[in-house]
């Protein structure tokens, strides 16, 4: 397949264009925008041979391929929310000219102009909570059993500071999202990362993103502070802020 | 979700513009979001294929860690509606009794408007 399609990356409003001098798309292709009514869409140039319909099937399966766009395009997203309010666009959304582009706009208008009122003014924060791996079997002592009943009895008491760790770990996971969740306009839970993807050996057991208004960055951030204090046996990540792709959904 | 009015950022400098964090690099944060959030547009590329192909990334992806949470007794986060079918089918029956409640309200007040 050949020719050449329109890769879109967000759409935003009260877009200072200007800001994005500069801003390169996928093999530094140059970002283009695409004006509708107030709305724009930010968009660049891709080769059909790559984001085609049979090359995309293939490509997508191909994590180093996935990981190259995913973070392009995230990169783009950053500098057009960091110049408008923006909504970003799932990845691979790919128009065949401008016209098309035009088109999608106009028939979402409504839904695109609710999601920007949602989220003008707003960022996302990520929060995490992790538990340290093998927290309960370091708690063991390590002599070896000295009986059947010895051993039996200490297997019983590994389990049951496994789950008191479990407990714990719950407790400090619906502590911190209560608190999150109080400091924000909205909140939303994400499924825990695989461990692969993150390198991490801990298992995370929350994952969740908060809409935070754009004043009140710090009383957020200073409450989960203090969240995580009250809760040292696990680890409280707060990274942000981020542009509110978590809540930039339609419908 | 509930709305209120936005407050200006306080600071020097541009006071309408927000401050951003570095982008995550981490990728699983950098996946969860371009796969899995933002606004979803039919392209005009293959758009069927497309949900197809996402949806066995992400599961591929995102599942391992979820049953290992389970396997801990961690599941408090099944119940949230984003995240498990069960809760949502819950929620959804909660919305068709509520619906149905206020269609019985509007039958009987034929003239109330709504606001």
């Amino acid at each position: 397949m050949s020719g050449t399609g329109r890769y879109l990356f967000a759409v935003a409003r009260d877009l200072r264009v200007a800001e994005l001098t500069g801003t390169q798309g996928f093999h530094g292709t140059p970002i283009d925008v695409v004006e509708r009514d107030g709305l724009s869409a930010v968009v660049c140039d891709v080769d059909l041979g790559e984001f085609g319909e049979e090359p995309l099937t293939r490509n997508l399966e191909d994590l180093t391929w996935v990981e190259r766009v995913a973070r392009t395009h995230n990169d783009v997203v950053w500098r057009v929310a960091a110049a408008a309010t923006c909504a970003p666009l799932r990845l691979v959304t790919v128009c065949a000219d401008d016209d098309s582009v035009r088109a999608k706009v106009d028939s979402l208008r409504t839904e695109l102009e609710n999601v920007l009122d949602r989220i003008e003014g707003r960022q996302e924060w990520s929060v995490k909570v992790l538990v340290p791996q093998g927290a309960a079997v370091e708690a063991e002592p390590a002599a070896t059993p000295t009986s059947g009943t010895d051993y039996l009895r200490r297997k019983r008491e590994a389990a049951e500071r496994r789950r008191d760790l479990s407990d714990e770990a719950v407790r400090a996971a619906r502590e911190v999202h209560d608190v999150g969740h109080a400091h924000a306009v909205a909140s939303r839970q994400l499924a825990p990362q695989d461990p692969r993807l993150t390198g991490r050996t801990e298992t995370m057991i929350l994952n969740a993103a908060y809409l935070v208004e754009a004043g009140e960055h710090e009383v957020f951030t200073t409450a989960l502070r203090a969240a995580a204090e009250q809760h040292p046996s696990v680890t409280v990540e707060v990274e942000g802020p981020w542009p509110a792709y978590s809540f930039a959904v339609l419908g | 979700m509930t709305e209120r009015a936005v407050s200006p950022v306080r600071g020097v400098g541009a006071p309408d513009r927000p401050a951003y964090g570095p982008a995550p690099s981490n990728l699983a944060d950098v996946l969860e979001r371009v796969l899995d959030k933002g606004i979803v547009i039919a392209g005009d590329i293959q758009v069927n294929l497309l949900d197809i192909e996402l949806l066995t990334v992400k599961i591929r992806l995102l599942v391992v860690s979820v049953d290992k949470a389970a396997e801990l007794g961690i599941d408090w986060w099944r119940t949230d509606p984003m995240l498990s079918s069960e809760a949502r089918d819950k929620e959804l029956a909660a919305e068709n009794e509520q619906l149905r409640a206020r269609l019985r309200e509007l039958d009987s007040a034929p003239s109330e408007n709504g606001q």
